[in-house]
């Protein structure tokens, strides 16, 4: 045991003596979840400030004066006249203006006779800040002449409104976010926790290879299967370290960031618990023992890093595709999918943020996790332990 | 003491194309035989790709033989290469140091894992430092170190643990005259302990200098092993890497 310490010391020792291990195990997951918030929602407060503050060019033929007198009203509104419906399609292209409302000639008459008419919305689909205005306005004005016509029929409001929605809801808040935004809090730990990985297993074994240290590291008076597990220890830990960070940065984030739906934080804040977390990352434990297993055992003949890397990127597709079919509908942490590694942790801490694991599958999934963590340590030690691999 | 009985390592290597595949077992040391006796500087001499490396790397319990047996100092390499290794200091050109440990660390980490008690280790460590001329740069990074640097605290973590038997691949290759002398001077005075020492070398005037008992390899195979006061009686070219060529190819 005293040797495997030493092992692990000297490996750690040297992975943290590395800027670039530093930077991405250290620096990177510590800062990625409050970035990606803080810049997320000032974009976003950016983005709306400016959509709201844009002028809106609206083309008008055969416009009633109350839709004029509603459209002017708002001040962003930039209105041209036309008299005829002409080439909208190219003002529109060229930016005179953004969006073209024809009304039907005879729309005095069809209002009065309490008849439908018809509008011609000219729109480029893909402004959405445009169309959203112009349908905002259409539809007030619609309400209005609909209340006109209710107040000219003499019928009562109540009898135009046969029904109301009330929503009551049953689910807790806890519930209803936490599977929502737990399905997207392990796609950035995993990944992050891959690429730590990835990094500390090159380095500690093709790295090794490339220095030309693995030969003086084996004639160490240690058994080969020490000298692996000291580097898998360590290679996991550099996943681990990194997604635990990234949890504390999520939480600093919810802490310090302002701008954050007040609903999200105390929901994300009662979330993020010591129970949960504990569940969390005793979870990402031995995942992180799987991933630095696989990854020793896939670069184990590489002889350069950048062999190694081509070995070992492939396999981001299998935590990839997992992690994508945990965010889709109809996926359940059921007893079928709590075996599947990845998919079980996206689906897991789903159920774990909301509230709603259960502790049974919890266990199975911790038990199979365990598992594949030994079957992925065996095969890296039978592929350590080839000599023409590891002496390449 | 080292006792080598028809040590073989085969290797086997899978080629083709598509569905066809061919194994191809090769043997890199085909029933090698000698001793290494204490007090003496064995020298293992061969051409490159000879089959020296990988009769070293048994001999230091790195790779399992395919066949033969290797005694070390009393412990047979196939009872636990671990044992062996704690008798051994190995040094060849493959055996580089960590680069972002210093010599004071590199040599803590070996003396640790050799279980050398803390005092002697430091003690041992010192005299190491001292006499090899480390102390100077004992703090500084390995990766920041000249190449006589880094071989200068390899040798002193080959050392460290004051083996029984010592294997020197090319210790003094790519160095200036005056650190190749201090280990020479480091290799006698390790015959001087009665320590058994393989030494390797291309250096002719090295071997020379140093070797009591010789073995040539050549395609895996030995072609000559006797006291190097024989080889010399028996020589007919008018220097030493003459004859050693001539030997090589006559094989």
């Amino acid at each position: 045991m005293t040797e495997l310490f030493i092992i692990i010391k000297k490996e750690l020792t040297e992975l943290l003596r590395d800027k670039k291990t530093i930077i991405n195990s250290i620096v990177l997951p510590t800062l990625l979840i409050p970035v990606l918030m803080f810049g997320g929602i000032k974009v976003s407060q950016m983005i709306q400030k400016s959509n709201e503050e844009k002028k809106v060019k609206i083309g008008l033929v055969n416009a009633p004066d109350d839709f004029k007198s509603l459209v002017l009203s708002d001040t962003l509104n930039q209105v041209t006249n036309y008299d005829e419906s002409i080439d909208f399609k190219t003002l529109i292209d060229d930016g005179t203006i953004q969006s073209a409302l024809v009304f039907s000639s005879d729309w005095g008459v069809r209002m009065d006779s309490l008849e439908s008419s018809e509008v011609q919305v000219y729109r480029n689909g893909t402004k959405d800040n445009v169309n959203g205005r112009v349908s905002a306005m259409l539809k007030e004005y619609s309400a209005k002449l609909k209340e006109v016509r209710i107040s000219q029929l003499n019928i009562p409001v109540e009898k135009m409104t046969p029904f109301r929605e009330t929503f009551v809801e049953v689910g807790e808040q806890k519930e209803l976010i936490g599977k929502r935004v737990g399905g997207f809090i392990p796609y950035i730990f995993i990944l992050t926790m891959w690429g730590g990985c990835l990094l500390a297993a090159i380095d500690l074994v093709t790295g090794e290879k490339e220095r030309k240290t693995i030969e003086t590291t084996l004639s160490l008076p240690i058994s080969k299967f020490k000298v692996l597990m000291g580097k898998a220890i360590v290679a996991s830990l550099l996943g681990f370290i990194p997604a635990l960070l990234n949890l504390m940065g999520l939480i600093l984030g919810l802490q310090f960031i302002d701008g954050i739906p007040e609903v999200i934080t105390s929901a994300l804040g009662e979330m993020l618990n010591f129970q949960s977390i504990t569940m969390i990352l005793l979870l990402l434990i031995p995942f992180s023992l799987f991933l630095a297993g696989l990854i020793i055992a896939l670069v184990a003949g590489a002889t350069s890093f950048k062999e190694a890397q081509s070995k070992a990127s492939p396999i981001i597709i299998l935590i990839i595709i997992p992690l994508v079919m945990a965010l889709m509908p109809g996926i359940e942490f059921t007893w079928a999918t709590v075996f599947i590694p990845v998919l079980n942790i996206g689906l897991g801490v789903k159920e774990i943020m909301a509230g709603t694991i259960n502790m049974g599958m919890y266990a199975a999934m911790l038990l199979s996790l365990i598992t594949f963590a030994i079957a992925a340590i065996y095969f890296s030690y039978k592929k350590f332990s080839d000599e023409n691999a590891i002496l390449k | 003491m080292i006792q080598i009985n028809n040590l073989t390592k085969s290797f086997t290597s899978k080629t083709g194309k598509g569905f066809k595949k061919e194994t191809i077992t090769v043997n890199a040391v085909n029933k090698v035989s000698f001793e290494c006796k204490p007090g003496r500087i064995f020298s293992l001499l061969g051409p490159n790709g000879a089959g020296k490396t990988t009769t070293l790397r048994m001999i230091a319990g790195i790779i399992n033989p395919t066949s033969g047996s290797a005694i070390v100092d009393g412990v047979d390499i196939s009872q636990g290469n671990d044992e062996v290794k704690k008798r051994i200091g190995f040094l060849t050109g493959s055996t580089g140091l960590y680069e972002r440990l210093n010599p004071d660390e590199t040599l803590d980490f070996f003396g640790k894992l050799y279980k050398l008690p803390e005092k002697e280790l430091k003690e041992r460590k010192e005299y190491l430092f001292e006499k090899l001329g480390i102390n100077e740069f004992r703090k500084k990074r390995m990766g920041q170190m000249s190449t006589g640097m880094k071989q200068k605290v390899s040798i002193a973590r080959t050392l460290i643990h004051d083996p029984e038997v010592l294997i020197f691949d090319e210790p003094t290759s790519g160095l200036d005259v005056i650190t190749a002398d201090s280990i020479i001077d480091l290799i006698r005075e390790s015959k001087a302990d009665n320590k058994t020492v393989i030494f390797s070398s291309h250096i002719m005037s090295e071997v020379d200098l140093l070797c009591d008992d010789l073995a040539i390899i050549s395609k895996g195979s030995i072609i000559y092993n006797d006291s190097f006061e024989n080889f010399k009686k028996e020589m007919k070219a008018d220097n030493l890497t003459q004859e050693f060529i001539n030997r090589v190819k006559e094989a």
